[in-house]
């Protein structure tokens, strides 16, 4: 159970990098990426591509992250043109593309057969408990870093702007500072944080094919931003908790729910993944962590 | 089922239930003796058309067995999880049933992509796998020889593909894929085959799922004249593709691996738009005994022949040879030491046998069996893939009539 | 590419962009009207080809009888779900009811299903052959889908601009509040406009399960086309969602001699964000929403 657990706790660590990042571009400067899964992507497959060419894992972590960010750039560009939901639409089919081409392009990422056999992380502590504990503390430990990289920026000046570009942006043009400047970079910076997610999980499954990276995964990361509440740091972390609580705890409905076929309970089971999406959009509308308006 | 339940074996059970019952606490003191499944079959997503049918003939199996008292003195017992077609979903679930379930055979994975992707884990715990994929790469990931594929290779599907249209006497093929591992997998296995044979494939194209029609990618491929198209495709986009086909009312043949060309495919369109069309299937044997009892348990489960669902008669195998293993170690054989006699129990040389029960009674006279499955003859090599023998299946007046046998 | 390639390849774009036009006219006037992407959509045209079928399997041999009970199904779902959840969620964030219509698209299909399987259904239509101009080929049931997808158009063109309920609907997307003020009753327009939004998925529903096959994620795969639609053509326009879906078809079919069948989605894609580039709010936008 406890190893089980542990993996539990990864995927949902690996879900709360992205969701922080998103958090960082709605959250504070109301920026509408619905591409996450295409920076996620980006790392994965970065940082697998470079390990399994027979580098070392930080660096290749930090070049996922890099590339990431960099992909966003001409995104973020694109974002000062375009309002909320043709962003949306926009960085969806973005995250399409980016899909395609990894599916397409055989010569670097084998295609639709994928990359297997990349190295776990900490594989020389020997594929076991222990393993899997050390990523799980150093995801602990990546996400405080964004955390509170996040606090930071979010209390200094700089933080302040980001946050009065979301409430009023021609307020921050009208004082003279380049409110386009900082959407750019905070979209950057989100998307380096979806990068590192990305390095984690190709290391933490060890195969990566480009079904991997379908928009439902942005979709979720939506979800737990949501549910945790928008704009609020805490909320990124209970939000992907109780997203993974959702997803992997329906798999122990069977236990209360006798006299349902194995094959109907895939179907009950995205019935309660579902069911708890609309009441808690109802009866929660300030998300988990956010304060009654 | 072929081989009555003879009456030594009711006793057997009988007996089995009775010491069981009379001994709850001894029972619950122990760990219970049985012996732990995990499925984890594709019930939702690409897999679908596909994973209901895997699910319940793991349980058709399953139950088969626990009635004859169990293998190797303990019954079998089955948790199962929807595996979703997706590598992410899978590796969680994968890791709840080894971890918390503690199950020491995951069988029923579909897509190369969640074989591959729990191979690692089960390898890691020491459990054996057993899939259905295609992909190549599945041969060389695995390390510990625990992973067992009861479906055909993509490449030697391919070479099934080019003997036939070579038999026929086909000169033009092309080639029609499904864009993921084993749909691309078939068409390239077929190529490679068929340019060692001399030949060129005229046209080839590879297609997205879920469009609402290829009119464009068959047009692509009409274009350049072939006599054959050889497929790798799935029953949806068949139907979608053959339909278009038959209504552009171009002359061509079409040769489709079994599990789309099938009886849902015939029932989808209609018996004038698929005659003629050739069904490749690793069932070269539909009149086995293995195959007969199967279907018609299927039958009275799933209301549609296991003709229908080719990877039901593979899950099926899965358990079956299993259950033959653990039979050949012996009772309280480590996961290990069934993983070891899963070769001896299948591969020939021994008695050839169609059913767990016919099976068990050579094990106890110690004799060496030789399983011969529903799906295929199932016999294994050094990878632990199967080498089936292909049956060429023709599509007449609605009904698929096996023509032809083809080993590789 | 010769003549006949290119009409073929026209014509199969036009047809695969009416697909795509009617699911894309149901997100258009939900954003119009309710403003919110309603990504269960695609779900509720499952349900409904899944009720065509049933239908169908009740005895009705008739295609059209299959459709009506397809419609009937499809405003049913979409008027519940609205009574239940987006009522509950006006005046909040879009991305709220994103979320929950998230969750509405989870919930109706695992509870399809749930009681109908995972197999493959197909309308039972006899199989005609094309019509042959010289190697231009057109499909008999191609030009009923069309027909069909063009008159379900042009009814709802004539509700929105003929039926008092139809310009109360344009007032609400207008301007809400000065709608209120002028004593436009939005429950029962909301209602009406629910109802319609189902039929329409239920009518695109069952046109894609004619052509190709019902299955149970026929509709959420194709929410992202849909979505690329309506804002080509601009968010809350009509119009705009039907040139949208039809551009989109005919230049992605028109691509894969070019770049192949993989790439002829990124086509698509990429002649978005052109047309975003030049027009940011797409091609007729603000025609009935002015956001």
């Amino acid at each position: 159970m406890t190893a089980y657990l542990v993996a539990v706790g990864i995927v949902a660590l690996i879900y709360m990098l992205l969701t922080i990042g998103l958090n960082l571009q709605y959250g504070y400067t109301g920026l509408i990426n619905f591409g996450v899964v295409a920076f996620f992507a980006i790392g994965a497959y970065t940082a697998a591509l470079l390990t399994l060419a027979g580098w070392s894992l930080a660096p290749a972590f930090v070049v996922a992250m890099v590339a990431a960010g960099l992909l966003a750039y001409p995104i973020g560009l694109l974002s000062l043109r375009l309002s909320d939901d043709y962003l949306a639409v926009v960085t969806l089919g973005f995250s399409e593309v980016v899909r395609l081409v990894i599916q397409q392009e055989r010569w670097l990422t084998n295609g639709v057969q994928g990359l297997p056999g990349i190295p776990r992380i900490f594989q020389t502590l020997g594929i076991g408990e222990y393993a899997e504990l050390a990523t799980l503390a150093v995801l602990v430990l990546c996400n405080l870093a964004a955390i509170a990289v996040m606090l930071h920026l979010v209390r200094s000046p700089y933080g302040r702007l980001i946050q009065a570009i979301r409430d009023d942006e021609v307020a921050v043009e009208a004082i003279g500072k380049d409110p386009r400047r900082l959407k750019v970079q905070v979209f950057m910076l989100g998307s380096g944080l979806a990068g590192l997610a990305g390095a984690f999980y190709a290391h933490f499954i060890t195969y990566l094919s480009p079904d991997q990276f379908l928009p439902l995964v942005t979709f979720y990361v939506w979800i737990a931003m949501i549910i945790g509440g928008t704009g609020r740091t805490s909320g990124a972390a209970v939000g992907s908790l109780i997203l993974m609580v959702f997803l992997e705890g329906s798999r122990f409905a069977r236990d209360w729910i006798p006299g349902v076929s194995e094959v109907q309970m895939a179907s009950v089971r995205l019935a309660l993944v579902g069911l708890a999406l609309i009441l808690f959009t109802i009866y929660r509308p300030q998300g988990m962590m956010g304060r009654r308006q | 089922m072929t081989q009555p339940i003879s009456r030594r074996d009711v006793l057997k059970a009988g007996a089995g239930i009775a010491a069981a019952s009379a001994l709850p606490g001894f029972a619950f003191a122990q760990a219970p003796a049985t012996f732990r499944l995990g499925s984890l079959c594709p019930v939702t997503g690409a897999g679908g058309p596909y994973g209901s049918g895997m699910q319940k003939a793991i349980e058709l199996a399953v139950a088969e067995v626990n009635a004859l008292g169990g293998a190797g003195g303990r019954k079998l017992e089955l948790f199962s999880e929807d595996g979703q077609s997706k590598p992410d979903a899978a590796v969680l679930a994968a890791k709840k049933l080894i971890e918390v379930n503690k199950v020491q055979v995951l069988l029923g994975t579909w897509s190369s992509g969640v074989t591959l992707a729990v191979m690692p884990l089960t390898d890691a715990a020491g459990v054996i796998q057993m899939n259905t994929s295609g992909a190549p790469a599945i041969s060389t990931q695995d390390t510990k020889d625990l992973v067992w594929r009861f479906q055909a290779t993509n490449d030697r599907f391919g070479a099934a593909f080019a003997v036939i249209a070579e038999k026929r006497g086909w000169k033009k093929p092309a080639t029609m894929a499904f864009n993921n591992a084993s749909g691309i997998g078939n068409a390239e296995g077929f190529k490679k085959a068929w340019e060692k044979k001399g030949g060129k494939v005229v046209a080839s194209v590879v297609y997205e799922p879920n469009r609402p029609s290829y009119r464009t990618e068959l047009q692509q491929i009409l274009a350049a004249k072939p006599d054959v198209i050889v497929t790798g495709s799935y029953v949806p986009d068949s139907t979608i593709i053959l339909r278009e086909w038959y209504q552009s009312g171009q002359d061509v043949k079409w040769i489709l691996p079994g599990w789309a060309a099938n009886p849902d495919l015939i029932k989808a369109l209609g018996n004038e738009a698929v005659e003629g069309v050739i069904s490749v299937d690793s069932v070269s044997n539909e009149n086995a005994a293995s195959y007969k009892a199967l279907d018609a348990a299927y039958m009275k489960a799933m209301g549609k022949p296991v003709s229908s669902n080719v990877y039901a008669c593979m899950t099926y195998d899965m358990v079956v040879c299993l259950a033959l293993a653990m039979e050949a170690a012996g009772p309280n054989a480590t996961v290990a030491q069934v993983n070891a006699k899963i070769r001896e129990v299948s591969n020939p040389e021994g008695t050839k046998v169609y059913s767990f029960a016919e099976g068990r009674k050579l094990l106890a006279e110690k004799k060496k069996v030789n399983y011969e499955g529903a799906s295929s003859k199932l016999d294994f090599d050094q990878y632990g893939d199967v080498t089936p023998d292909f049956g060429v299946f023709v599509i007449e007046k609605g009904q698929l009539v096996r023509r032809d046998v083809v080993s590789i | 590419m010769t003549l006949v390639d290119f009409c073929n390849l026209l014509i199969n774009g036009t047809i695969e962009g009416l697909l795509i036009a009617l699911p894309a006219l149901a997100l258009t006037l939900v954003m119009g009207v309710a403003r919110f992407p309603n990504a269960a959509t695609g779900d509720y045209m499952t349900v409904s080809a899944y009720a065509g079928i049933g239908v169908q399997a009740l005895g009705a041999t008739s295609i059209v009888v299959a459709g009506l009970g397809a419609i009937a199904a499809g405003a049913a779902i979409s008027v519940v779900f609205y009574l239940w959840v987006f009522r509950a969620l006006r005046g909040r964030p879009p991305v709220a009811s994103l979320v929950a219509a998230i969750g509405v698209a989870f919930f109706s299909r695992s509870m399809l299903t749930l009681f109908v399987g995972h197999d493959q259904q197909t309308f039972n239509m006899p199989l005609v052959r094309a019509w042959n101009f010289g190697g231009v080929r057109l499909l008999p049931t191609d030009l009923y889908v069309a027909a069909i997808a063009l008159i379900a158009m042009a009814l709802l063109f004539a509700l929105l601009h003929l039926t008092p309920i139809g310009r109360q609907m344009r007032a609400i997307a207008d301007n809400p509040d000065l709608a209120r003020a002028c004593g436009i009753r939005s429950g029962r327009v909301l209602l009406a406009l629910w109802a319609v939004v189902g039929a329409l998925c239920a009518l695109g529903g069952m046109m894609f399960g004619i052509k190709a096959v019902v299955s149970p994620e026929l509709g959420w795969e194709l929410l992202i086309p849909a979505f690329a639609a309506m804002i080509l053509g601009g968010i809350g326009s009509p119009l705009g969602a039907v040139a949208g879906g039809v551009l989109l078809g005919i230049a992605s079919e028109l691509s894969v001699p070019f770049v192949g069948p993989s790439y002829k989605i990124a086509v698509a894609f990429a002649l978005l964000l052109l047309v975003l580039l030049l027009r940011p709010r797409g091609l007729f936008g603000k025609a009935i929403a002015a956001r």
